[in-house]
């Protein structure tokens, strides 16, 4: 039977090099998969862009290919990510540069394209593409004017076709998590891409997978205290066969394990009905999924099927929303409590003074209820407490009003109640990007998959 | 006799937009029944008051004795936007594996 072994490299921006460092050395894996996609990065990767056009990829893509990529060359293990983020061209060129710095001569840099709408809106619109949110049915006029990012989630296509056309590197923008390890098992394991049952299977199979150490012994509940060096964590390595079946393990010698247990808790990482898994390529079924242990770190992973794939993609679409102003302080015994609610009494009258603007705060006590809230547990009422963090937080509609909040808590070591400290230094002002849920039909998205073969600086043939 | 959830299951979540979704997994097969029966949608909601602001639906994956509780209007807006300091919910389930349930 027909297999293919893929790797997780990374699966965040900013994770650490180790793991697929330690990959390339020790296992045989045939293609390394990185994510480094989130709902807010494309957001932040875009205002990278507007500022500068170079700019608008995740840049830790560039010592991650230091890190590995002249033994992948050696050893044929190809790789697919979504780094290109906002702007995959540019990321496109800065692999070219850094492959004729390695003197890879000849490597093949694919580029995927065709996610990002955000010059077309307006005309889709007028060709009746609604863009209403899909949580609130609100239209998209509400935001129109703030809106600084339109991506669409695409699937597979545009990777399966590099891959076809011998592509060492492929990087893409916003395709879906998924996508970057289906494109490698529809090209090696020959599925048609209306195969639902085999392409929602690998659906499922990446989706136990594209977190990387979440996998293997990361962030385990079920029993993190035996999992041995999770410093030296190794990231899932994993056979898939042509009948939709899996074998999860993870690099030898390396740290974490895998289970039946933290393959289980990766499964139900953000997935709403299992039943209905909906991506660009698929939709998948998890539901009736099966984990069975076959040996020391082997988790064989079968019962996955799928429907057809939805009509629509899934838009994720970025709108500014304000920035968030924040102040902490913490108050020591006698009367920490007390104090604690004096001094935020106090920055609220400050506040007050200086003509303060929020549509929404918020008050946590850290170690009380800091990551539930007032919703969940009542602020604190014990007297005899030794010490209570505060921490204040705002949304607000300019950035001024947001750097008042930390300006004005400062007053609080000299002018307020006894025993404050830990302010701290003044915080960066951070903007917020409100994400705006929609959907497009397919028709309007078409992939385009661009190689360049690497050439010897001096004859220059840039993508 | 009183238990708590932890005592039966452990879990993890995350987020999509708005909504935080709480994986619990049965330690046992006699657990999973005693999950199935106890962990309703109702008490969950209950057990998260005002945090969660809009619907819980529970989806059932048997073969791996896991429920998955997916919570709207849970995050204060989203991820993006939100004030919380676990602005991605990936503590949420902690506080579903301290509810108290009968196991009888």
């Amino acid at each position: 039977m027909k297999s293919v072994k893929l790797g997780t490299g990374l699966a965040f921006w900013g994770d650490s090099l180790r793991p697929a460092i330690d990959m390339v050395e020790r296992a045989d894996i045939q293609y390394m998969c990185c994510d480094h996609l989130a709902e807010l990065t494309m957001a932040i990767l875009s205002k990278q862009k507007s500022k500068n056009p170079d700019l608008g990829y995740t840049t830790d893509i560039i010592p991650f290919l230091r890190g590995v990529l002249v033994k992948c060359r050696e050893r044929g293990i190809r790789i697919v990510t979504d780094s290109g983020g906002a702007n995959p061209e540019s990321c496109g060129r800065e692999v070219v540069k850094l492959c004729q710095e390695l003197g890879l001569y000849g490597t093949k840099v694919a580029v995927v394209t065709g996610d990002d709408i955000m010059d077309r809106i307006d005309e889709l619109m007028a060709e009746g593409v609604d863009f209403i949110n899909t949580d609130t049915g609100e239209p998209l006029s509400t935001v129109r004017d703030r809106v600084t990012q339109a991506n669409v989630y695409i699937g597979s296509e545009g990777i399966v076709r590099a891959l076809e056309q011998g592509a060492d590197i492929v990087i893409c923008g916003r395709v879906t998590d998924a996508a970057l390890y289906l494109g490698p098992m529809i090209h090696e394991l020959g599925w048609a891409m209306d195969d639902w049952e085999m392409l929602g299977a690998g659906t499922g199979i990446a989706h136990c997978i594209e977190c990387g150490g979440q996998a293997t012994g990361g962030l385990y509940s079920g029993g993190w205290q035996d999992q041995p060096n999770l410093v030296g964590l190794g990231y899932p390595v994993t056979t898939v066969f042509e009948n939709g079946e899996a074998v999860l393990s993870k690099t030898p010698q390396t740290g974490g394990s895998v289970t039946v247990g933290t393959v289980s808790e990766q499964l139900v990482y953000e997935v709403m009905d299992p039943a209905n898994y909906l991506s660009a390529d698929s939709n998948a079924d998890v539901s009736q999924i099966r984990l069975e242990q076959i040996a020391p770190d082997q988790v064989k992973i079968s019962n996955i099927t799928g429907k057809p794939a939805p009509a629509t993609l899934k838009v994720n679409m970025g709108y500014r929303a304000g920035f968030v102003g924040e102040a902490q302080f913490t108050y020591t015994w006698p009367d920490a409590v007390k104090k604690a609610k004096a001094g935020l009494a106090f920055l609220a009258d400050r506040l007050a003074q200086v003509d303060f603007k929020a549509s929404e705060t918020r008050i946590e006590y850290i170690g009380h209820n800091s990551m539930w809230g007032p919703e969940v547990i009542a602020p604190p009422e014990d007297p005899d407490l030794a010490e209570i963090v505060v921490r204040f937080a705002a949304r607000c509609p300019t950035k001024a009003d947001a750097r008042k909040v930390f300006t004005e808590s400062v007053p609080l070591y000299n002018n307020g109640p006894a025993g404050a400290a830990g302010i701290g230094t003044r915080p960066p002002i951070k903007e917020l990007y409100g994400i705006w849920p929609c959907l497009i039909p397919r028709e309007y998205i078409s992939v385009t998959t661009t190689i360049t073969e690497v050439q010897p600086e001096a004859e220059g043939a840039e993508p | 006799m009183k238990r708590r959830v932890w005592d039966l299951a452990h879990g993890r979540s995350g987020d999509k937009g708005d909504v935080c979704n709480m994986g619990l997994i049965a330690r046992s097969g006699e657990a999973w029944e005693v999950l199935k029966r106890e962990v309703t949608e109702e008490r969950v909601k209950a057990h998260f008051g005002d945090l969660i602001k809009g619907s819980v639906t529970r989806y059932e994956l048997p073969n791996i004795h896991a429920l998955n509780f997916v919570c709207r209007g849970a995050l204060d807006g989203g991820g993006t936007l939100s004030l919380r300091s676990d602005h991605l919910g990936k503590v949420m389930y902690t506080w579903l594996l301290r509810m108290e349930i009968d196991d009888e």
